[in-house]
């Protein structure tokens, strides 16, 4: 049985993900995500859905040549459209029961 | 070998000045790139221009593509690099992260692969993550349970890229959500000349079930409801996700009201949610003619104007 991880150490996202701790402190205090651990920087530990956002974020940054607000707004942006997209499926399913 | 106009592909003309390429390449970036347009050829069309800008956007490799576009760009027949060609401007500091490698032959050939220098050296060596997407049954949730997990990476050994078909047993943990993603570390692509394997992510999506719907950690359960029931009220079982229960519904109850059974949803860190039983009451769509006698006696008896609103004056 392969042991399932649900966290990541700031150390295993520079190392594995490619990131520079100065973008991933760049990322958190534009309140793109967030740790869930540690208080000092190099303590930090993310839940692996940060991962997703993280690597986006950097994306977004190095490709579309935006400063960290734009990035930030982007983020929140997509956020708010998944959400949206998730609520919506799940009035429309209502919807389908309650006709049907 | 394909030639790649590069000032094409940004549509700038071949004398265009750095502003200018940089305004075309944000544009177009802005409208391609993958994170923000969902639409399947996108991600092609963006990595195509992020290379253009990648060789334009810089004054050394620009001077060396403006020679081979005046030696073989406007040939036809396929285009080969002049025989002593080497390209002294190559790469050190590109910061294209979204290749990943991959760049065209044209580039690969007249640049060199080390395009991606985004990634620090290590993590170029170490196998690619793998993200893929995992159902998971709404039953599955409310306990640890054993998946097999089956999947497809690509790796690259000795510069030759092929896939590999792996499966492993992984034990999802009680209370995984919609969109979750849960790290499996080192099961991504293998790593190049003894580094660390890549890691893989499951990206759990509850698969939608015939009678529950999922509202975060709550579940909605419609139930339908026949007139008399819900006028004169009733006990029906309600199921859950774990067997049936006994739910009471009140006389006069109406269409659309919400029941809460309390901790019957979803486990959460936080605890468990909660269900709702969601009234619906159906009609029979046929009647005989004593049910349509008792109907015609029940709307002369009960005095009731359902449209009462509509007739206030406001």
């Amino acid at each position: 049985m392969n042991d399932v991880v649900l966290k990541i150490s700031l150390q295993e996202l520079c190392q594995y993900e490619g990131l520079t701790e100065q973008l991933i402190v760049d990322v958190v205090s534009y309140g793109i995500t967030e740790p869930t651990e540690g208080h000092s920087v190099a303590d930090w530990v993310f839940d692996t859905s940060s991962v997703y956002w993280l690597q986006k974020a950097a994306r977004l940054y190095h490709d579309l040549e935006i400063d960290w607000v734009a990035v930030a707004m982007v983020i929140d942006l997509l956020q708010q459209k998944e959400a949206l997209e998730e609520r919506n499926r799940i009035i429309e399913q209502q919807l389908n029961r309650l006709l049907e | 070998m394909e030639f790649k106009d590069y000032y094409a592909l940004l549509g700038v003309e071949p004398d265009a000045d750095n502003k200018t390429i940089k305004t075309a390449y944000r544009k177009l970036a802005r409208k391609y790139h993958p994170d923000v347009n969902p639409d399947s050829g996108a991600e092609d069309k963006f990595k195509e221009v992020a290379e253009a800008y990648e060789v334009l956007k810089d004054a050394g490799r620009r001077a060396e593509y403006d020679e081979l576009f005046r030696y073989g760009g406007s040939r036809d027949n396929g285009f080969e690099a002049p025989p002593d060609w080497r390209s002294s401007a190559g790469f050190g500091s590109a910061t294209a992260e979204q290749f990943d490698g991959d760049f065209s032959d044209f580039f690969t050939s007249m640049f060199g692969a080390g395009g991606s220098h985004f990634h620090q050296q290590q993590s170029v060596l170490r196998g690619q993550d793998a993200e893929i997407e995992m159902p998971v049954f709404l039953e599955e949730t409310l306990t640890d349970i054993p998946k097999l997990v089956e999947y497809v990476i690509h790796m690259v050994e000795n510069g030759q890229r092929y896939d590999r078909k792996k499966s492993l047993k992984v034990k999802i943990p009680m209370g995984v959500t919609d969109g979750e993603r849960i790290r499996l570390k080192g099961q991504g692509g293998a790593g190049q000349g003894g580094s660390p394997s890549g890691d893989l992510y499951l990206h759990i999506r509850l698969v939608p079930h015939p009678l529950f719907d999922v509202e975060g950690h709550n579940l909605v359960v419609t139930v339908p409801l026949a007139p008399w029931e819900a006028a004169l009220g009733t006990k029906i079982a309600i199921p859950t996700l774990a067997g049936a229960i006994n739910l009471t519904i009140a006389p006069n109850s109406q269409s659309g009201k919400k029941l809460r059974i309390k901790g019957k949803g979803l486990r959460s860190k936080s605890g468990s949610g909660d269900l709702y039983a969601l009234l619906k009451v159906v009609v029979p769509a046929t009647s005989n003619d004593d049910v349509r006698d008792l109907w015609k006696a029940l709307s002369e008896k009960a005095c009731f104007d359902p449209r009462a609103e509509w007739s206030k004056p406001s």
